[in-house]
């Protein structure tokens, strides 16, 4: 896409997010062509659209689609996909004799679709399977943030169409496409909170002027910033460079950066951003549990760690 | 990567290959004397093979091109640990202020001699009651018939006792002209009425000098930009301060972490804390990157450059913390040469949130011009 046409593009996207949501947001994809877009320019569809799912706030069954792309299985586009369970990134389901058992996290999409694709770990390799989604245990999830609608799935299943075997590459492939996608929602949510806690600064009057004035006020959401601004550049860094090692490190910095912007702007926000009167604490609650999707800030950050001390080599740097 | 990037690189890395012997240093690098020695003679091959030269405009000795190639000449020499890159990147911030607002015949007279090596140049701007708020300087600049008449006193001027020129700020205005009555001159550090007097600070490396001038003459040819418009000059170079050369800076960063971890006692060091530093260098280099495209196409650096400075400081601290950790035993108890290195890098990263404009400043800067939070109280 040219420059025009990635600006009318988000301009479609941005109206999509702030006018629908779950199957709604669903339908309206399909209608403006964002399937189309992730073939095209995964990229920008994916950044686009998930910075703006995160300032909205609102929900799709978009990240199903950024699995099933990257899978490059025959899945059709609008399948529903069993993720890994909160805080994994493991295939969620391993196969048993008669069917497959699972345990895993979906979107909404979940339950509105007979059968979804769940990807599994033989000991051939890895595969994707169709399992019919009325056998599953899917419980609807209210939890932290009973808007996101995400759904908790266990138990076993028959595997109902033969199933795909999927390339060794394919699953770490479609895990790094699940935190680019988070981290951009995740960096959407933090430029959210950012803007409301901003414009409350300069709206709260106390001591008889702005509390945007005050430089305890003005340095966190001044570092809330720097947080959101050193998340959408690795996120960047992570598209241009394509490694799976910078997709995870990308996805830890946005958690980090997400709760940082979170601490900072509840404070400032104070009163008003602890009722449910401010659209704050969902914001909030989302991103609570997006870090935890496909791996946490604290684990990937940790895993990081611990490899780079095995290996005694930093991961090669982004090139100039 | 650009291809004449791709090329430039290409060529670089080969000669410093080719050239390693002639390049590494002649002694062991202890003193700051020895790194200046060691500036010097990378800076002269490194000219007199051309590439010195890449990325400067041909008015003032260069042979044109893209900035970016400054940035990777600027993180070859420190990756390969050849250049010290605080002492090294004063060019990118002093050379610039020269070819953007000297006279054209001084800058082409002068600017050569930096990037040759054969000069070191420095920048008169902290005082001792003017650190964060520059606007409010006092060294004072005075017109006499024959030229300007300086007076007055400047401190933390880096390298200023082997300096031969200083680029400084001087009170033109009124006292308390604040903004409009700052000059910028280019000052022979040999005039008379100039004493120098390195300050002894706690990492033991005498980089940072008190200047005091008294009743030094200053020709009027020396006048950078206007009369009365040295803030303008002022502000034109920090946002260098915060590009190519933080782009080195965070070469170095990278180097000595890298380092750190080939030797570091297993166990020795916290996972996440490690896993934090690498992802926050990943992401300055990352944003950093951004800003050299940027500045490579012309593009006018402001304040979104404050974010760089603000992420490059945490990233100095939390890798210079996790050698202090992990090298506890090198860098409380070591005297030997790489011992006392860990524990000057460690001591001067405290200063990364001080130097070149407060962490606080920078959270000023984004507070107002970015976030348009308005003044503060």
């Amino acid at each position: 896409m040219d420059a025009a046409e990635l600006d009318l593009f988000d301009r479609t996207l941005r109206g999509a997010t702030e006018a629908h949501s779950g199957a709604d947001l669903d339908a309206a994809l399909v209608e403006l062509g964002w399937h189309d877009a992730l073939a095209d320019d995964r990229h920008a569809a994916v950044s686009l659209l998930f910075e703006h799912q995160g300032r909205t706030a609102v929900t799709s069954g978009a990240l199903d689609d950024v699995i099933a792309d990257a899978l490059g299985t025959d899945t059709a586009p609008d399948s529903a996909i069993v993720f890994p369970a909160l805080g994994r990134a493991e295939p969620p389901a391993h196969q048993v004799a008669g069917g497959v058992v699972l345990e895993g996290l979906g979107t909404s999409r979940l339950l509105r679709r007979d059968t979804a694709w769940v990807v599994v770990s033989t000991p051939q390799g890895i595969v994707a399977a169709a399992v019919k989604t009325a056998e599953l245990a899917c419980r609807p999830v209210l939890g932290m943030d009973p808007d996101f609608g995400l759904v908790e799935v266990a138990g076993g299943a028959t595997v109902v169409a033969p199933v795909t075997p999927i390339d060794p590459n394919g699953w770490s492939t479609a895990v790094s496409g699940a935190r680019l996608a988070v981290g951009h929602e995740l960096v959407g949510a933090s430029a959210a909170m950012l803007e409301l806690a901003r414009v409350h600064a300069l709206n709260r009057v106390q001591f008889g002027s702005p509390i945007s004035a005050f430089q305890a006020v003005r340095h966190r959401l001044a570092d809330s910033l720097v947080a959101v601004e050193s998340a959408r550049a690795l996120l960047d860094a992570a598209w241009q460079d394509g490694s799976g090692e910078t997709a995870a490190m990308a996805k830890a910095l946005s958690g980090r950066s997400a709760r940082t912007v979170a601490r900072h702007c509840q404070q400032v926000l104070a009163g008003i951003g602890f009722t449910t009167e401010h659209p704050l604490h969902r914001y909030i609650r989302r991103v609570l549990v997006l870090d935890e999707l496909f791996g946490s800030a604290r684990s990937l950050t940790a895993a990081l760690g611990r490899d780079v001390l095995t290996r005694r080599r930093l991961p090669p740097p982004l090139p100039l | 990567m650009s291809m004449e990037l791709d090329a430039f690189c290409h060529t670089l890395d080969r000669w410093l290959d080719e050239h390693a012997a002639a390049l590494a240093p002649d002694r062991a690098m202890g003193t700051l004397d020895e790194h200046m020695a060691q500036l010097a003679k990378v800076k002269r091959l490194a000219y007199d093979a051309g590439f010195m030269r890449w990325g400067w405009p041909e008015r003032v000795g260069g042979l044109g091109g893209s900035s970016l190639l400054r940035a990777y000449l600027g993180e070859a020499l420190t990756d390969r640990d050849l250049v010290e890159p605080g002492i090294y990147s004063m060019t990118e911030t002093l050379a610039p202020t020269m070819i953007d607002h000297a006279p054209p015949a001084l800058a082409a007279d002068m600017v050569p001699r930096l990037l040759r090596g054969e000069e070191t140049w420095c920048q008169g701007f902290s005082e001792p009651g003017t650190g964060s708020n520059l606007a409010a300087l006092g060294c004072r600049a005075m017109r006499a018939k024959q030229g300007w008449r300086v007076t007055g006193e400047k401190v933390w001027t880096s390298l200023a006792q082997y300096a031969q020129r200083c680029v400084l700020l001087t009170r033109t205005g009124a006292p308390g002209s604040a903004h409009s009555g700052i000059t910028a001159l280019f000052v022979d550090m040999d005039s008379p009425g100039i004493t120098v007097r390195p300050i002894e600070t706690m990492h033991s490396a005498p980089e940072f000098c008190e200047v005091f001038f008294d009743d030094v003459a200053v020709p009027f040819e020396r006048t950078l930009g206007q009369e009365g418009r040295g803030w303008s000059v002022a502000m034109d170079l920090l946002p260098f301060e915060r590009s190519t050369a933080l782009w080195h800076k965070a070469a170095y960063l990278r180097r000595r972490l890298e380092d750190l971890v080939e030797v570091v006692p297993v166990d020795a060091l916290d996972p996440a804390a490690l896993g934090a530093a690498v992802q926050l260098l990943a992401a300055f280099r990352a944003r950093s990157r951004a800003t050299q495209y940027r500045m490579a196409a012309g593009e006018r650096l402001g304040p979104e450059t404050s974010i760089d400075k603000v992420l490059v400081a945490s990233a100095e601290q939390a890798v210079f913390d996790l050698v202090e950790d992990g090298l506890a035993p090198e860098v409380l108890l070591g005297d030997g040469l790489g011992e006392s290195r860990w524990r000057s890098d460690y001591l001067f990263s405290r200063a990364a949130t001080i130097y070149g404009g407060t962490s606080e400043i920078q959270r000023n800067i984004i507070a107002r011009r970015l976030l348009g939070l308005g003044l503060d109280r």
